[in-house]
This record gives C-alpha cells, structure tokens and sequence, in this order.
C-alpha cells in the first residue's frame, strides 16, 4: 500500500502540475490525505530553496519528513522545483520518475504555444506522468 | 529601416534557433491580433518579403537558368527548401495540364516541437513557407497560388503545399535600360 | 510513377506527438542567412507595432525573454549531463560559450567585469548574427537590434536563479551589460568563504 503525491512547483511558488498516485483504489482510502499532502510539499519548498545552492545536483533526494510522509525532490536547471510527498521508501524509483517528467517537461515547454510557470494542461503530458508513475513508483 | 541587401553566406546553424524564434514570434503576433487570420495574413506577407530577397541569393548561389515550365520550377522550389532550410520535399499529385502540382513534407523545421493547441485550427502556422515561394517566383515573373492542403500540426500525416501556376508577368524594365 | 509517390506518402506513419520524440539533438542545421533573413523581418514587423526606439528594443527584448526560456533545461541536459550551475562566474561562461555556441554556431568573443561596479559584467559580441541584414537608419542611431538576444541572456540567467537585467549597446561590435541584483553578488561571496 502506497501513496504519492507529486506536485511541480513554478518560480513564483505556483503549482503548475498536480497528481496522485496510490496503490489504494480511491473508494477504499479510507482518509484522503491530500490536503495534508499539499501542505507538507508547500512546507518543504524552503528547504529546497536552500539545498539548491549547495548542490549541482538535480537530484535533491529525501530532503523531509513528516510522521509517516517522506519529502522527495528535484530542481531543474530552471529553478522549476518537482516535489513527491510519499508514505514508503522508494529511492530509485523516485529517481526515474523524476528524470523522465523533466525529459517530458522540457519537451512540454519548448512547445511555443506553452508559457513558463503557468499551469501545465496537455493531455499528452498527463499521460505520461501517468504512465511513468505506474513504472516507477506504484510498481 | 532598410533591409541591406548584401550576399548571403552559406553558413550553417542549428536549426532550434529558427524553430523558437519563429515560435516566439507567432505566439507574439496571437497576442497582437487575437484573431488567427489576421496571423495568418501576417505571417504570408512576412514570407513573401523574405522570398523576394532570398531568389536573388539562390540564383546566384545555383547560377540556375531561368525555367521556362512548371516542372523545373518545381524542381527549383524543392532544392532551394534543401539549400535553406534542409529538407526535401517531395514532388507529387502534378495536375493533367501540369500547370500545379504538391510540395509534400514528412517534416519542417518550423514546427519542431510545436502542438498546436485545440482552439486554434484556424491558424496556418508555417503560412510563412507559401508566403516565400509567392515572393520569390514573383521576382522571376512567375504569378502562382500556393496554398497549405495538408498540415501535420493538425493531424495529418504530412503537411502539403500546392502551387498553381497563374500566369507569366510581364518583365519591367526599368526606364533608360534597353 | 507519380502514384507510387503518393502511394509512399499514405503509408507514412502519423507525425509522433511532440512528448513521444526524443529530446532535441541540436544536430539538425538550417542556412544561417534564412535565420537572419527572418529576423529582419521581425524587425520590421515589430517596428510597425510600435512608435518609439525603445518601444522597438522592449520587444524584440520580450521575444529574446520567450526564446531565452526554453533553451536552459535542454542545454543543461544536453551539454552539461545535467549539472546544475550555483556559481556566478561559472554560470556566465556557461552563457558566453554554451548557450552561444548552440544558439549562434560560435561563442561570444568576450566575458568582462566591469571596474567600477561589481555587480555588472559584459558580454562582447562583434558581429551578432542578428544583426547581420539590418542596417539602422541615422536617425534610430542608438537602436540595436541584438537587444533580442539581450532578452535571451536576461532570461537565461534570471531563470538559472540569477536575475538581472540584460541590455544591448554598440561598442566594440555589440556589448552586452549585464547588471545583476545585490543578492545574487552577496550569496555568491558568501558560497566563495565557505
């Protein structure tokens, strides 16, 4: 049983792109944690902000925690941040899922018809964050 | 503000500098007229300023004789896309009188990374291409139409221009030259 | 055989959607004297949208900023494996060698500091090929045209997490000024101490 929440964050501490991923089938969850979820990723944007400078890495890893949430994330050289806010351990995958949805995101915004740090509404993009997430984090 | 009208070179260079500039210069002009003839209007007449100042380039570039029927013209129009903007389009669907004929492109440098979004069918984004082949055929007395019958942005397999021939102008020669 | 041709055409498979391709090579290249044309065409087309010489810079800045934005996270993976830059100078070199050498087929000629004033640096560039087809008229002397590309270093920098302002002159060729806020100079002290 798990859950992920993954958020894209933009310059401006907008998000851009949301989405859940969860093993548990929505009927049967007994609480809905996304409210929680939310606030936890807004919570650690901070921290981002401040690791950032210390790394040139885009991988920023496990840099929460939160009683049973784990905070993971990534920073784009474009200072576009991509949060998971998650309930088990998962470090790899992770990893994957967040070098394919920059690969997609880039591809996303080289499109001339998308502005930077607005919200991202392609239906080809929701597709893939759903196919990756399926690979890399629920299987 | 003049154009300078200097020999072009035959450098080359990465062809993401032309898809984005482009890109960034129609999504400017949707801003500017809201309304996706208008764009369209626009980005022909940009092309067809470009053409009459690229044929001169290309003549001398190909020291190509002037064509005397569509079917070398033909030819002509597909080096240049190869010369300027390195792809080929392939010669098809010539009309029973041979007076038209289809450009047809598996690709373009143009809309490279480009989707166009649902609400704007309307918009002929590469309009720029018809727009140069008018200019530059109009500079060596050739009228033609040349109008977008396929266009990959809007899901077809590939994007097909069609050139019809509409006539020969006359030559103006300017007064004092014999 | 001019059906065959069409016969090939059908059968082609649909264009792939723009997420389903690989990310851009950077290998394929066009003529650089169609990329000038056409810029001079925007030029003009901006020029008929607007009144004034810095109306006219502001625009062509605007569109350099739109190109600016969607270049940094695909050069970053494709040239620099996906390293991030946190120092300034090195972040400047990035633009000056990198970012010119995939735009423009060449790097900029020079990177300066100015004397006078720490937060400002300049980027020399002799013959932008911007403005390779554009000639400006005595009495728009001040208007350069480069102020595209201007807004393309802006935009890089400011969205790299050093912003500043970015504007283009006539001297020694074209100069590029680049004024960054207080900030960034005091953080990237900061990260030199430690």
């Amino acid at each position: 049983m798990s859950t992920y929440y993954f958020v894209i964050v933009g310059q401006n501490d907008n998000p851009i792109y949301e989405k859940e991923f969860s093993t548990v089938n929505k009927e049967l969850r007994k609480e809905d944690h996304r409210h929680l979820t939310q606030f936890i990723a807004h919570a650690a944007l901070d921290l981002v902000d401040e690791h950032k400078w210390k790394t040139a890495n885009m991988q920023l890893k496990s840099i929460d925690r939160f009683n049973q949430w784990f905070v993971s994330a990534f920073i784009t050289a474009s200072q576009i941040r991509f949060i998971i806010v998650h309930d088990n351990k998962n470090d790899e995958g992770i990893k994957n899922f967040f070098n394919e949805m920059y690969d997609t995101y880039i591809k996303n915004s080289m499109n001339a018809f998308y502005r930077i740090n607005t919200p991202i509404k392609s239906p080809m993009f929701e597709k893939k964050s759903e196919i990756f997430g399926r690979k890399y984090l629920l299987s | 503000m003049s154009r300078q009208a200097s020999r072009l070179d035959a450098k080359k260079v990465n062809s993401e500098f032309l898809t984005l500039t482009y890109g960034a210069l129609v999504t400017q002009m949707l801003r500017d007229f809201e309304n996706a003839e208008d764009v369209n209007k626009q980005l022909e007449r940009i092309g067809y300023n470009m053409g009459m100042r690229l044929i001169e380039d290309f003549l001398a570039r190909t020291s190509a004789p002037r064509c005397l029927e569509m079917r070398e013209t033909a030819d002509r129009i597909q080096q240049a896309f190869r010369i300027y903007l390195n792809i080929q389009p392939t010669i098809s669907n010539w009309s029973p009188a041979s007076d038209e004929f289809s450009l047809v492109f598996d690709s373009n440098p143009l809309t490279e990374f480009v989707e166009l979004p649902p609400d704007l069918t309307n918009l002929r984004y590469s309009a720029i291409l018809s727009g140069c082949i008018r200019g530059a055929l109009e500079m060596v007395q050739l009228e033609v139409q040349c109008w977008f019958v396929q266009d990959q942005l809007k899901g077809d397999n590939v994007t097909e221009l069609r050139v019809k021939f509409v006539r020969r102008l006359e030559e103006v020669i300017p007064a004092g030259e014999d | 055989m001019e059906k065959l041709e069409a016969l090939k055409i059908s059968s082609m498979r649909p264009r792939s959607n723009i997420l389903d391709r690989p990310l851009s090579k950077g290998k394929t290249e066009v003529s650089q004297s169609i990329v000038a044309l056409l810029f001079s065409e925007i030029v003009q087309y901006s020029q008929s949208r607007v009144f004034t010489v810095p109306e006219l810079q502001t625009r062509l800045h605007d569109l350099g900023q739109d190109v600016g934005t969607r270049i940094i996270d695909l050069y970053f993976v494709r040239e620099r494996s996906s390293k991030r830059e946190t120092k300034l100078t090195q972040m400047l070199l990035f633009v000056k060698t990198t970012v010119w050498k995939n735009l423009f087929g060449k790097e900029a000629e020079k990177l300066e500091h100015a004397n006078d004033d720490e937060r400002t640096y300049y980027i020399i560039e002799k013959e932008p090929l911007v403005n390779t087809f554009i000639s400006v008229p005595k009495d728009k002397g001040s208007l350069n045209c480069a102020n595209f590309t201007a807004g393309i270093v802006e935009a890089v920098l400011t969205n790299c997490g050093f912003p500043c302002k970015v504007t283009a002159h006539w001297h020694k060729g074209t100069t590029y000024m680049v004024k960054f806020e207080d900030f960034v100079i005091a953080r990237d002290k900061q990260m030199e101490e430690k």
